[in-house]
């Protein structure tokens, strides 16, 4: 389960980072909430292409597919990029009211997307790939910077 | 690679499934007001026909509209089940179900057989009909969740609850002698709202709390195994209670445990978020799990103690427990879709979830079913306060059916004027 450890740790650092910028902007500190945000958006774009670059070509070489799951989360990256510019545009303007309702729509959206992971495309890589591949792309995924 | 209809938007059924379910069952919940306004505190004693077709109009009318809503979008989204062709099949599902529903209701208050007839043709045909659908693509899942396993017990008890009211419905038009009629009908009673309600709401709670909210999942022992306690002591009891009706006495007990339980772990879940701010949805969640609290205790209490006063305040605090989840859902669900649905689409106007429903909206109408939930709770002991709970009843739905109004009008309108972003990478 060395896979799924990782990743779903890597999705629970990012929510508390996303709750906390959009803590510090409901209390208006736009100092903080910059901070919180980059560091949010940075650690999830590298989860992103960590997974896109190393885990989902594994799972695909290693099933032959490659428009099964991995092609719908990649679909679901880019909605999640899309909303993390919108979120960065309405930090830029401090208006509190159109990011808080774009942390709505993220959340529900991220949420949502992070749960098929953990429960499906996680848990079906931990039980196809090999442990050697398993131990080499988890390594791999580590060195991955933005 | 991708389309404008990507394969996240192909899961998810046409908004206007969803919006229908919701549409019908507020404007029920409109009626269950105009009913109250008529029926008055008659709709406290559950043995008169007032209350029979208040009950039919809030659990079929209201509940199973909204259930349908919540189902139609949430097996595919949490459960992975594609349903094929949802808008046909929630045409067949949806106009028998109104007509059939309308149809029990006069039966009720007027006693007319053959209403009785055409009520059961119609409700069993439709409602067994999806249910049967539902469930043939549940079992085939390979993966399950606790939620799928969860909505799979709760169709099950559905299914149940409609065939024990065929049997009822068939007595009651003159066509089955009805020997068993008083032990079906506790069952039927039970199951409907335990099995089926209750249940619903569980497993749909296992992944919406920690969706929308972010808290830390269930254990896993309550996330897997309670649906299935639940449906098991309920099949159980309503096998032995055909022969031996006091085994309710024992079971009654044991959902009010398993359900104080699960009301209690899933306040503190809440208590947990990571996202401290608090909305109005947040709110309806604790005002539900509190009601629910508040009717297992007084459920209980009747066992002990034939007192009219705490088996009414039972049935009010299950139906805010029921009510005040649905809510809870509404203010999610409803501007999460219309924005889903026309971002996916393309359009950069797609209007930001706050300018489908504003938050301070949701904030004014959990006030009012507060103050709906108050004057009935007043009214068990002042009469004159059921009035004033009918006419807030009436408030409360139609502002719920404004709300809906308002978001398709604006999907529609941004349809038809927004900007859109043409995505052909193919």
């Amino acid at each position: 389960m060395i896979i799924s450890q990782f990743m779903t740790q890597e999705h629970r650092d990012c929510d508390t980072e996303f709750a906390a910028a959009e803590q510090a902007v409901a209390n208006g500190n736009w100092v903080e909430a910059e901070e919180k945000f980059l560091a949010f958006s940075n650690d999830t774009l590298r989860h992103f292409k960590r997974e896109e670059e190393e885990l989902f070509p594994a799972f695909e070489a290693q099933t032959g597919s490659s428009e099964g799951p991995t092609q719908v989360m990649r679909y679901e990256h880019e909605q999640v990029k899309g909303l993390i510019g919108k979120l960065a545009e309405a930090l830029e303007a401090q208006e509190k009211d159109a990011y808080l309702s774009l942390c709505e729509s993220m959340m529900i959206l991220l949420q949502q997307h992070n749960m098929k992971e953990e429960q499906m495309l996680y848990a079906m890589c931990d039980r196809v790939l090999p442990p050697e591949t398993k131990e080499n792309t988890l390594e791999k995924m580590k060195h991955v910077e933005l | 690679m991708f389309s404008q209809n990507g394969l996240s938007l192909d899961q998810a059924p046409p908004i206007s499934v969803v919006f229908r379910f919701f549409f019908s069952g507020a404007l029920f919940g409109i009626l269950a007001g105009i009913l109250i306004l008529f029926f008055q505190t008659a709709v406290f004693d559950a043995h008169s026909k007032e209350a029979v077709t208040l009950t039919h109009t809030l659990t079929l009318g209201v509940m199973l509209s909204f259930m349908f809503a919540a189902l139609f979008q949430m097996l595919p989204v949490i459960a992975g089940v594609t349903l094929t062709s949802p808008v046909k099949k929630a045409n067949l599902l949806q106009y028998p179900f109104i007509l059939g529903t309308i149809s029990l209701l006069f039966a009720f208050n007027h006693s007319v057989p053959w209403l009785f007839g055409a009520a059961a043709l119609l409700l069993g045909g439709s409602i067994l009909f999806i249910t049967l659908v539902m469930l043939k693509n549940l079992i085939k899942l390979p993966n399950h969740s606790s939620s799928s396993k969860g909505m799979l017990a709760a169709l099950i008890s559905l299914g149940i609850v409609i065939l024990l009211a065929l049997y009822m419905t068939g007595t009651l038009g003159g066509v089955l002698d009805g020997v068993y009629y008083t032990q079906v009908k506790a069952a039927h009673y039970s199951l409907g709202l335990f099995g089926w309600i209750t249940l619903l709401i569980i497993s749909i709670s296992f992944q919406v709390i920690e969706m929308f909210y972010v808290t830390p999942a269930y254990p896993k022992l309550v996330s897997k195994y309670l649906p299935l306690t639940l449906l098991l002591l309920l099949v159980t009891t309503t096998a032995i209670g055909l022969f031996t009706p006091e085994i309710w006495y024992i079971s009654n007990i044991l959902l009010a445990l398993l359900l104080t339980g699960y009301a209690l772990l899933t306040l503190k879940r809440l208590t947990q978020r990571k996202r401290p701010l608090t909305d109005a949805t947040v709110w309806f969640w604790r005002l539900g799990l509190g009601s629910l609290l508040v009717s297992m205790l007084s459920m209980v209490l009747t066992l002990f103690m034939d007192d009219m006063f705490i088996k009414t305040l039972s049935y009010i605090f299950f139906s805010s427990f029921a009510l005040s989840i649905v809510f809870a859902m509404f203010y999610k669900i409803i501007p999460f879709l219309t924005w889903f649905h026309l971002n996916s689409q393309g359009y950069f106007t797609a209007p930001m979830m706050h300018e489908v429903i504003h938050p301070k909206t949701a904030m004014k109408h959990l006030y009012i079913h507060l103050a709906t939930i108050a004057a009935f709770v007043l009214s068990v002991f002042i009469p004159a306060f059921i009035f004033i709970a009918a006419v807030l009843t009436v408030v409360s739905f139609g502002w719920m059916t404004y709300q809906i109004i308002h978001a398709h009008l604006l999907y529609k309108k941004t349809q038809e004027t927004g900007e859109k972003f043409e995505m052909n990478i193919a």
